[in-house]
């Protein structure tokens, strides 16, 4: 649905991005993920046609952003950085408007604008100026306007910036529900979000990507099953030194002492299950009590710190 | 060009002048000055036309076009609302005339006072309805012109101070330029007299309506017109 190649944009010798290559199939939710300045923003705007690329292609529905951007407009919802509204209109004459500029036809006018009231749960709000509302209900405002049209493709920057934790969570479900015939990108700081929310996750940094996996294979793939939490009944020493022998074993850390006897210990491994049968064997062996042994997950938090910070500390 | 779609930007640019502080300190300051003309002028020359009243409020235009068109541009990239208009089915062309259109139609309501003055003319005097006419077209087509360069003052600025100046300076400029003409002798003087607004206008309220004007002004209305397009157009890129 989305097609994006070698896409470049830069400012003046500063490059906003760089050669971002990525395509998301029809259905699925791409989850755009870097810190400020890493061309999130630069990516959709190229994406929606409110600017050009330096160089590179970008298609969306088989449209070229560059060639046939009227095409790309009539189908995508873009949800800018700063909701896109007029403190001088109602909500609803907002929406109006809106519908007018975006080709809603006219005898479904009405009925979309009290779908998309009813869904982002504006209903009683519709008479009310723009300008006298609340940050959220702006964004919320915001988010009604990319739906009005209906369109195949969303386009969402930080589409729960400023809401209040409950509406965190119903937009989330609003933007899922809202996947299946139609294709969304988003982006976030909030990794909760890419992982609650999101199939496929793209992480930027400095205009570049750094990867790009389904949300599952990315923390697992840098996360490997190779650190390994086990709580052990026995002598804390003799346990670190007869785990430190196994094979495919490379550190030992304790980690401190537990009532009755039982000791905590964080074990790296290489990750395959041989190393995990031995360590579990030593125990057996040596008469003592295995009560834990389980994969430490390395949440996408780590995995994101990891790939966007240069500082090896972390 | 579609209607619908041109329809709702004009609506909706009427709307915000409804809808500001602004768009009615302007209408208030305007029918003041107005209501002040009518009546100098009336008492003073007791002739049933309207030349002097539309030859001064021309002035009066060099300040109220900033003011009026200022918004236009610099307002929707100053909110993000740019963004809306730029990435919804929309050509330049439709925005930039949707606009205009908008600051037009408030022109017409900040014209609406000057019905009261002819009524009075046509019930007290019995003017010839020609050179009425003209004084019109003159001040339509003029003012008209001023708003397309404040128009496209807008798209330089996402300040609207700035636009009102860049829009001022423009103005003045094609003004004073006429003094300019009338004091280099020759061929370059009288360039500098035909560039000047002014000197397109001053017939009209004399009462003669003379094709040569009505086309200099008609291609500044476009000329600001097409600048503003492409300006915005280079901004996507
Ligand atoms: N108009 C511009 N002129 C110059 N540089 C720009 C311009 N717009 C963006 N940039 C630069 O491009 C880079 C990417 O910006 P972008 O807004 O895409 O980042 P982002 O990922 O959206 O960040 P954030 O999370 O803070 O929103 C930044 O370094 C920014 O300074
Ligand atoms: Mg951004």
């Amino acid at each position: 649905m989305i097609e994006v190649k070698d896409l470049t944009k830069t400012y003046g010798n500063i490059a906003a991005i760089e050669k971002i290559s990525f395509s998301v199939p029809k259905g699925t939710i791409l989850g755009l993920l870097g810190p400020n300045g890493a061309g999130k923003t630069t990516t959709m705007r190229i994406l929606t046609t409110s600017l050009a690329p330096t160089s590179g292609k970008a298609t969306v529905a088989g449209f070229d952003v560059v060639t046939a951007p009227q095409e790309v407009r009539k189908r995508i919802g873009y949800l800018p950085e700063v909701p896109p509204i007029y403190s001088d209109m109602s909500i609803m004459a907002y929406l109006k408007f809106v519908a007018d500029i975006k080709e809603v036809p006219l005898d479904k006018k009405a009925n979309r604008i009290g779908e998309v009231l009813e869904m982002l749960d504006l209903g009683k709000m519709s008479q009310r100026l723009i300008g006298h509302l609340s940050l959220g209900y702006r964004q919320r405002v915001g988010l009604a306007q990319a739906l009005l049209h209906d369109p195949d493709v969303l386009v969402l920057d930080e589409p729960t910036r400023g809401l209040d934790p409950k509406q965190i969570l119903e937009i989330r479900k609003l933007i899922k529900s809202l996947s299946g015939q139609r294709t969304i990108i988003l982006s976030t700081h909030i990794l909760p979000e890419v992982s609650s929310t999101c199939d496929d996750v793209i992480i930027v940094d400095q205009g570049k990507i750094v990867a790009a996996d389904s949300v599952e294979n990315l923390s697992q793939r840098l996360a490997g099953g190779k650190i390994l939490d086990l709580e052990i009944k026995g002598p804390s020493d003799e346990v670190t030194k007869a785990f430190e022998k196994i094979d495919g074993v490379s550190a030992v850390k304790s980690l401190g002492r537990e009532s009755k006897g039982v000791s905590k210990l964080e074990v790296s491994t290489d990750g395959t299950l041989e190393a995990r049968e031995a360590l579990f064997n030593c125990v057996v062996k040596n008469k003592w009590v295995l009560y834990q042994l389980s994969p430490v997950g390395v949440s996408l938090e780590d995995v994101f710190l990891k790939l966007t910070t240069k500082d090896s500390a972390l | 060009m579609n209607s619908r779609k041109l329809f709702a930007i004009v609506n909706r640019e009427l709307g915000a002048y409804f809808s500001s502080p602004l768009g009615y300190f302007v209408l208030f300051v305007f029918f003041l000055i107005y209501g002040l003309f009518f009546w100098m002028i009336c008492t003073g020359s007791h002739a049933a036309t309207m030349q002097y009243f539309f030859a001064n409020t021309m002035f009066v235009f060099f300040i109220t076009t900033p003011l009026v068109t200022m918004r236009l541009w610099s307002e929707e990239e100053k909110n993000g609302t740019a963004e809306l208009l730029k990435t919804s089915p929309l050509t330049i062309w439709e925005i930039v005339i949707g606009k205009y259109l908008g600051a037009c139609c408030f022109f017409l309501v900040m014209s609406s006072v000057t019905l009261v003055y002819l009524t009075f003319i046509l019930v007290l005097g019995n003017p010839d309805l020609m050179p009425l006419l003209a004084n019109y077209l003159g001040y339509f087509l003029g003012v008209m012109a001023f708003f397309a360069i404040g128009l496209f003052a807008s798209t330089l600025s996402e300040n609207q101070i700035v636009s009102a100046i860049i829009s001022l300076v423009i103005l003045l400029g094609l003004w004073v330029i006429g003094y300019a003409g009338n004091m280099v002798q020759g061929p370059f003087g009288d360039f500098l007299k035909y560039i000047s607004v002014l000197s397109h206008t001053e017939d009209f309220f004399k009462g003669v309506i003379d094709l040569s004007h009505v086309f200099y002004l008609v291609s500044l209305i476009f000329l600001g017109l097409f600048f503003s397009v492409k300006v915005l157009e280079s901004k996507r890129s």
